[in-house]
């Protein structure tokens, strides 16, 4: 687990560790209005009472504490909490857990909202998406399973369809409508 | 009887096709003869922990895409999947806000569609809609079918098989809006394993993670590969025959993270692979060549052998 640890932790601890003294230039006071904006409740209402971390599965495996990026969200260290949230499995244990309500998985999922924004993407989300818009799910065909299918007497994947053309030009406009292929940078997969 | 629609999603068609025809037979003429329709239109859900994650404008878009058609053919959404499950509830939920409703709709108008909820009747002039239903294939089969009902059809009792059973996060978690089981006690997955004759195991952290959802298997393999690792080690401990799950990301989760880590492995299935088995289905229908750890242990027991 260290290369997972030094990869996803990186980003907040030893940063953390090494600069030692953070200085308000450091502190993005509107970060809990932001986190708000992308549907997370309030952040500055937790209390700080750890129970997300401790039903965290994550938490266990690795040095990635729910509470503390909350901490993190409440000083409104925004650059520190970037490369942190894409382990969160939302399995919303934390959020069962909450006696605030805060819903931690939910505020996961604001800053994934906000770290895209900010050009961190992981390349899963783009080969996801990719997918969707070429072949209108988010798993890739596969020829092997589609001759499994038919030995089944299973029909073809719906992507094969002729007629499953009109839904992805669909898919296409909805995408283009929302400006998600600009955000994530599909630009060229999306035909409108 | 309530008409629904199929909806398979992306994992089970794309990589687990027996439980696609397991899921078929147990609804059709050879099963409950159910009245459930193909509506070929639906595309992804959209998955949870790639839209829902990073553009909830997007996520909510293309969801209710896949509502209106199951709201125009007036039928209640069957989901074979936890994700779809929870990814197309939530927007359910989302589109009761009438703002939320009409900002959707704004944009859909340009693909030529439009959600309502589905009429249910008139009073006086004023019509009434309902959101759209949507349900899962565990529910479906524990309250609409029947525990009696199951147990009555399973003519090749699966008897002296041990099963891990293992609900995902998506079916039991969040209990925002609405709940299908006790979150912190679900009862109906391993009622439905017991009713095809099978035991139901208790395992330690059985309603833990998987360790799949939200990206982790997609961004950090090894990461949600330990947590499985914790659940087979648990498994393991009772003497389980195979796991049996409702979400085939959590079955794509433990059939592929096995062998990072053990030789064997447990086999593991679909809760409708299993059902399609103690109602004495053909094995070689079931797809199990397309899972990774071999159903071989788990068939040879059945037979006795």
């Amino acid at each position: 687990m260290g290369e997972v640890e030094r990869t996803f932790i990186s980003g907040l601890k030893e940063e953390l560790v090494e600069e030692k003294v953070i200085d308000e230039s450091q502190l993005d006071p509107d970060f809990a209005k932001e986190i708000k904006k992308y549907g997370g409740k309030d952040v500055m209402t937790c209390l700080q009472c750890g129970n997300c971390t401790g039903v965290c599965p994550i938490s266990l495996k690795i040095d990635y504490k729910t509470r503390s990026i909350i901490k993190y969200c409440q000083f409104g260290l925004k650059k520190y909490t970037l490369g942190t949230r894409w382990v969160c499995a939302t399995c919303y244990r934390c959020y069962e857990h909450c006696p605030a309500d805060i819903n931690p998985a939910e505020v996961m999922i604001a800053l994934r909202h906000i770290a895209v924004r900010e050009g961190v993407i992981p390349p899963f989300i783009k080969v996801a998406a990719t997918n969707l818009v070429r072949y209108g799910q988010s798993v890739k065909p596969d020829e092997e399973i589609n001759k499994i299918r038919k030995e089944l007497g299973l029909g073809d994947i719906h992507t094969f369809n002729p007629d499953f053309k009109k839904v992805l030009r669909e898919i296409s406009v909805l995408v283009h409508a929302s400006k998600y292929d600009k955000l994530i940078g599909i630009e060229d997969e999306v035909k409108v | 009887m309530t008409p629904y629609a199929y909806f398979f999603g992306c994992v089970i068609p794309n990589r687990y096709p027996g439980v696609e025809y397991a899921v078929r037979w147990v609804c059709g003429k050879e099963g409950y003869d159910m009245d459930v329709k193909d509506v070929p239109d639906f595309s992804c859900c959209p998955v949870p922990g790639i839209f829902y994650s990073t553009d909830k404008e997007t996520w909510l878009l293309l969801a209710t895409r896949n509502l209106v058609l199951a709201q125009d053919e007036r039928r209640e959404i069957l989901t074979v999947c936890n994700g779809c499950l929870t990814s197309l509830m939530k927007a359910s939920e989302y589109l009761k806000d009438p703002k939320s409703m009409g900002k959707v709709n704004r944009v859909l108008a340009q693909v030529g569609k439009k959600y309502t909820g589905v009429p249910k009747k008139s009073e006086g002039k004023r019509k009434v809609f309902e959101p759209v239903s949507v349900r899962h294939y565990i529910e479906v089969m524990a309250n609409d079918i029947g525990l009696e009902a199951i147990m009555a059809k399973a003519k090749r009792p699966l008897k002296n098989i041990k099963v891990a059973v293992h609900y995902g996060c998506h079916y039991l978690r969040p209990t925002e809006s609405r709940t299908i089981d006790d979150p912190n006690n679900p009862v109906l997955l391993d009622k439905i394993v017991e009713a095809c004759g099978a035991t139901s195991v208790d395992y330690e952290d059985k309603l833990d993670c998987c360790g799949a959802g939200g990206g982790v298997r997609s961004h950090v393999v090894d990461l949600a590969n330990s947590l499985t690792e914790d659940k087979c080690r648990n498994i393991s401990a009772v003497g389980a025959d195979c796991i049996v799950t409702g979400c085939p990301f959590c079955l794509l989760q433990f059939d592929n993270a096995q062998k990072a880590f053990s030789k064997d492995g447990i086999p593991v299935m679909h809760v409708s692979q299993f059902q399609a088995l103690s109602m004495g289905i053909d094995p070689i229908s079931l797809g199990f060549d397309t899972h990774h750890v071999s159903a071989h242990s788990l068939l040879r027991k059945l037979r006795g052998a």
